[in-house]
Parts: C-alpha cells; structure tokens; sequence
C-alpha cells in the first residue's frame, strides 16, 4: 500500500520507516513558528520558565517569531508585547521578523515552506505552506509542548484527495475555487484530516494562487491542506528553503479516507455571505447589495496577482464616492513588487487606500465598520463582529470582486470590467 | 489517575450546524481575558439572564462541527466561570477540540445527543464505558472513545500538567 505525503513526513521527522493514519507518534517538528499575541507568546514564554525551569529553547534555528498583529502598535501594551518577544528572541538566539509582511505568507519567502518539512504553529493559517510539500499545522495551545519538549505527540492524520478540473473562467480565482469546495464537499468534509489537492487546475494556478486555497483549509474541517510539489513550487522554493531535505510525494496507490473530484471549468465568482465560511454562494445571487467597505488583503490574499487583477478592474474607473477602499499587500516583498510593476500606482490612481503589511486590518482592528456597515473582503473570515461592530456585515470575494464593488458601491460582478484584459492576473504571479 | 464523568443538567442546546463559539461572548469581546468579565458577557446575545439560571456542573450541548470558524479561548473561560463542566456534541470541529482539551476542558463526541436531550435534562457522560446517559428520559447513547492523548490531557488538567507527566514518564520519576 502507498503512503500519503503526510504519512511520509510524519514518519521520517518521528524516526520510522512508516506511519500509519490514526496512529499517534513522537513527532520533532523540523520548525515551530508563532506570531506574537497576547495569551499565546507571552504565556509560551512564561509557562517555559515558570512551570518547566527552560530558560532558552535548545535549537533556536528551529524556531521563528513573527510580529504582524498589531503593527503598527496603537497602544503602550501592544508596543510592550512586541518588545517582550524581541527580548525573548535576542535571549534565545531565535530570529523575530518584524514588519516583513503577514507571517504565514513570509515563511514561505524565508524558506521555512521546506518541501517535506514538518511545521507546527498555533494558528491553522499556516496549512498554506502545504503550497511548496510542507505539511504545516496549526496546533493551538498544544505548541508549548514544541518549546518546552524535542518531540511532540501527534496522531497521523487521514487525507482526503480532492483533484480539480477544468480551466477557469477569466475574473474566477483561486479564492472561488476554495468557497466552491467549501459549497460542494461542505464544511466538514475534510474533518480533522488532511486535504490533499492537485489535478489539471491545480497544475495551471500560480503559487500564489495555491497559497489562497491551502490558506483556508480549515473551513472544511481539515487541521492543514498539502500539495504535492511540482516543478513550479520547488524551482521558488529551491534557493530559499531552509532544510536540506528531499522533498516527498503521495504515491498513486496511497490510502485516502476519501477521494473527490471536482470540475471547475463553469464556475463563476463566489460570495460567501454572512455569518459563517460555510455560506458560498454564487456572486450573482447577491449582487447589488449595498457596500461602503473593501478590504483586499490578508494570508488568503492580497498578493501580487490579486493586486494586479484589482488594477485590471479599476483601470478607467474611480472607487465610488466615500467607499472605503483598503488594500494591503500581503508581504513587503510582494508591495515591492507590485511598485516595481506599476500596480500601487493604478490601485492608488483609482482610489485605493494602501497601507503597508499587517494582520490588523482582517480580525478588525484596524480599518472597523461601524453598526448598518457592510464590507466585501477577501479577508479569512466573515463572522459577525470580525471587522467592527456586531451589527456590520462581511461578504467574502475575490480581489477582482472587491475592487468592482468598490466602484459600483454595491456588490458586482468583476467580469464586465476585465473585458479587454484578457486573463492577465490570473495565473502568471511570480511566487 | 482517573477521569471524573459529567454529570448535570442541559444548560442549553447549540442547535446550529457548524456554530462559532465566538458568538457567546460576541467577536468584538474575544481579546477580554478576565474570567469574570466573560462570565458575565456569556450568552448575552442568547439569553440575557443565563448567568443566573446556570449552576456548577451543567453542561452544554451542540450540533456538528461544533467550534468551526476561528474559534478562541475566551467564549469557554466565560463558561468555565459560570460553572459549565463540559460539552456534549454530535461532533467537533477539530481546532476547537485541541484547543479546549489543551485547557483540560472536556468534550465529548456523541453522535445522536441532539436528538436524546431537551434542555434541563439531566445527563452524564461515563468515560470509562464511553456512554452517555439521559437520567430524565433514560435515554443512552455511546459516546466517541478519547484517544490516549486527550484522556491524558484531561485528566492532568490540561497541557501543563500533561507536559509535566510526560515528563515523570520520561525521566521515571
């Protein structure tokens, strides 16, 4: 019998020939990475001293530090957070990246995203550096048993294959590819497994793209997403990885707890309507609603094809009158690229707002709707009170989808406005 | 050392599919970290005087895919204060029950649970047999068995204790 790509990883990081779904093994995660939060970080590094007497992690190359909430800091506890994880960082010798950019997309510039790597981090987000191989899984509170102990316990998980079918439609991205997932397996399809994904679309889309997919495997109940690596994920990742290790595949014959297959070749732009992941719709169903916020950005998007298709979108065109248009690329290298290619210009041109890389603006503390609001987003999460008051509204749609809305004042369909620019943004993002 | 079973009344039933934790203290409440203040936020929304219907030792019930979304801690220490001792439900979403079972929080898995209970009923759960129980209606279903890991977790009370066992194995102290 054949073995999964995460059968493969957790059995060489936990010493073994082979490893088996359901079987609970002493996993060494290969790195432990976390961003600084209040309740998570600063306890880890309590708990460490107070309760188990390590006053520096043993293998500090092992471990990463991210400050990407709350940046800028708004407030003298925040700042003080911030500062408490560098001094940590400084006494450990573990590095703290600080205003790179969101994290989970950072680690992936940084190598971390080692194809056939193990990765734990307390926030599932992380699942989107199963782009490049690397099984990377969100583990919440159990990640101070990665700082305080070498190996972790961790029960293989089963895999559920998904292959997807078919080219998309110019203005259909990567984000409608996952709510449409979402929409035909449903929200606990992939329960506490691992969704493994390929087939043809999967082949055509770029890194960035798959990022935007593997980012939100959550929201089928899987604990991460993993891909095998092809060509185009390892000729990125191959001058940046950290780790020199081969990279694994899942064999033909592995054994999956499920296999689906999906053809995406009639799907249309998505909303997943309020106030939960689980609602995909078609964007055709709810569009004309009213909107007075757009926010592109975040670990599921915002990235140099997104900004580049919500360009395409504006060209010719101004963000309606009193719309309030955030955009915020997802890492400062992907900002850079985009000013390099013109793209901050023309988003700025039609009345964009931009800010530089942070977290703040998709779990609302920057950027907070008001009672009666309503935002499209191409944030994670659409939940009642995610961006401000428990009274606004969050409708979750592409970056094209964003900016046409953004013109319009109302939900709209980005395809009208990409007539004459082919199918550019969609699948030629450099990483 | 030996898990103690649940026993007490429904204190209320999550009848939503997929339900977001965080709607019991309310997203904008989630950063909050004193017990008390979350206590008294608790099921605002729901049922404003739930507080003062509840008593240690109730538990909550709730529908599949309990605990989807971005769940956070802060929804369960508020429960936690009120005396809420666990939840029951027909299945978990996998990030929430590693995060409650990390406090030592227990949950249970029990497919049919929705159907067996109305509110104020008074039901167990026994851990040993894997069952659960309605003593109202008599009612009895089984109960997904903890895997190794979790029953460690919950009887040491949480991560910090489990870590603190796993090393008196390790050391054979």
């Amino acid at each position: 019998m054949g073995r999964t790509i995460a059968e493969k990883i957790l059995a060489r990081v936990s010493g073994r020939e082979t490893v088996t779904a359901g079987e609970e093994v002493l996993a060494k995660p290969d790195f432990v990475i976390a961003y600084d939060f209040p309740g998570y970080t600063d306890v880890i590094f309590r708990q460490m001293e107070e309760e188990f007497g390590i006053d520096t992690v043993a293998e500090p190359e092992r471990f990463a530090l991210f400050i990407d909430h709350m940046v800028p800091a708004a407030t003298t506890q925040e700042e003080e957070l911030h500062e408490n994880t560098r001094s940590w960082g400084a006494k450990n010798k573990v590095p703290v990246y600080e205003r790179k950019g969101i994290g989970h997309q950072v680690a992936a510039e940084l190598g971390y995203a080692t194809p056939g790597a193990f990765v734990v981090h307390f926030d599932g987000h992380i699942s989107q550096l199963g782009t490049f191989g690397t099984l990377a899984i969100g583990v919440r509170r159990h990640l101070l048993e990665a700082f305080v102990k070498e190996r972790i316990k961790f029960k293989v998980p089963a895999t559920t294959r998904i292959d997807l079918n078919g080219t998309l439609q110019p203005g259909v991205t990567a984000r409608d590819v996952f709510h449409h997932i979402v929409r035909v397996l449903g929200p606990r399809s992939c329960r506490g497994q691992v969704m493994e994904l390929g087939g043809e679309t999967i082949a055509a889309l770029s890194l960035e793209g798959r990022q935007s997919i593997n980012c939100l495997a959550m929201f089928t109940g899987a604990i991460t997403a993993v891909m095998n690596p092809d060509e185009k994920a390892l000729s990125y990742i191959r001058k940046r990885q950290r780790l020199d290790i081969e990279p694994v595949f899942s064999d033909p014959d592995a054994d999956y707890a499920a296999r689906h297959e999906i053809d995406v070749s009639d799907l249309e732009p998505i909303a997943v309507i309020p106030p939960s992941p689980a609602n995909t719709r078609d964007l055709s169903e709810v569009a004309g609603t009213e909107v007075q916020v757009g926010y592109l950005g975040s670990c599921a998007s915002g990235r140099v094809e997104d900004l580049a298709l919500a360009a395409d979108v504006l060209d010719g065109h101004r963000v309606k009158d009193g719309f309030q248009l955030h955009v915020i690329p997802t890492s400062q290298e992907i900002m850079e690229q985009a000013a390099e290619r013109g793209i901050i210009t023309r988003l700025i041109n039609a009345g964009a707002f931009l800010s530089s890389s942070s977290c703040d603006y998709c779990f609302g503390r920057m950027g907070v709707m008001r009672a009666g609001q309503r935002a499209v987003s191409t944030g994670t999460l659409n939940v009642r009170g995610r961006m401000g008051s428990p009274d606004s509204e969050i409708y979750i749609v592409n970056a094209a989808a964003v900016a046409a809305s953004a013109i319009e004042g109302r939900i709209a369909d980005p395809r009208p406005y990409l007539k004459g620019h082919g199918l550019k943004g969609k699948s030629d993002g450099a990483g | 050392m030996a898990l103690a079973n649940l026993r007490g009344r429904v204190a209320w039933i999550f009848a939503d599919e997929d339900f977001d934790v965080d709607q019991i203290v309310g997203v904008k409440n989630i950063k909050i970290k004193d017990p008390v203040e979350l206590g008294r936020l608790a099921m605002r929304q729901q049922e404003p005087d739930f507080a003062n219907k509840v008593r240690p030792g109730d538990l909550l019930v709730g529908n599949h895919n309990f605990g989807y979304g971005h769940p956070h801690y802060p929804p369960m220490i508020g429960m936690r204060h009120l005396g809420i001792a666990g939840v029951i439900a027909e299945s978990f979403s996998p990030g929430y029950w590693r995060g409650e079972i990390a406090m030592g929080f227990p949950q249970a898995a029990c497919p049919g649970v929705l159907q067996a209970v109305s509110r104020w009923d008074e039901i167990e759960v026994n851990w040993d047999t894997s069952l659960f129980h309605n003593h109202t209606t008599g009612a009895e279903l089984p109960i997904e068995p903890l895997s190794d890991g979790d029953r460690l977790m919950l009887e040491a009370g949480g991560i910090v204790g489990y870590l603190h066992a796993r090393e008196e194995e390790e050391t054979g102290s």
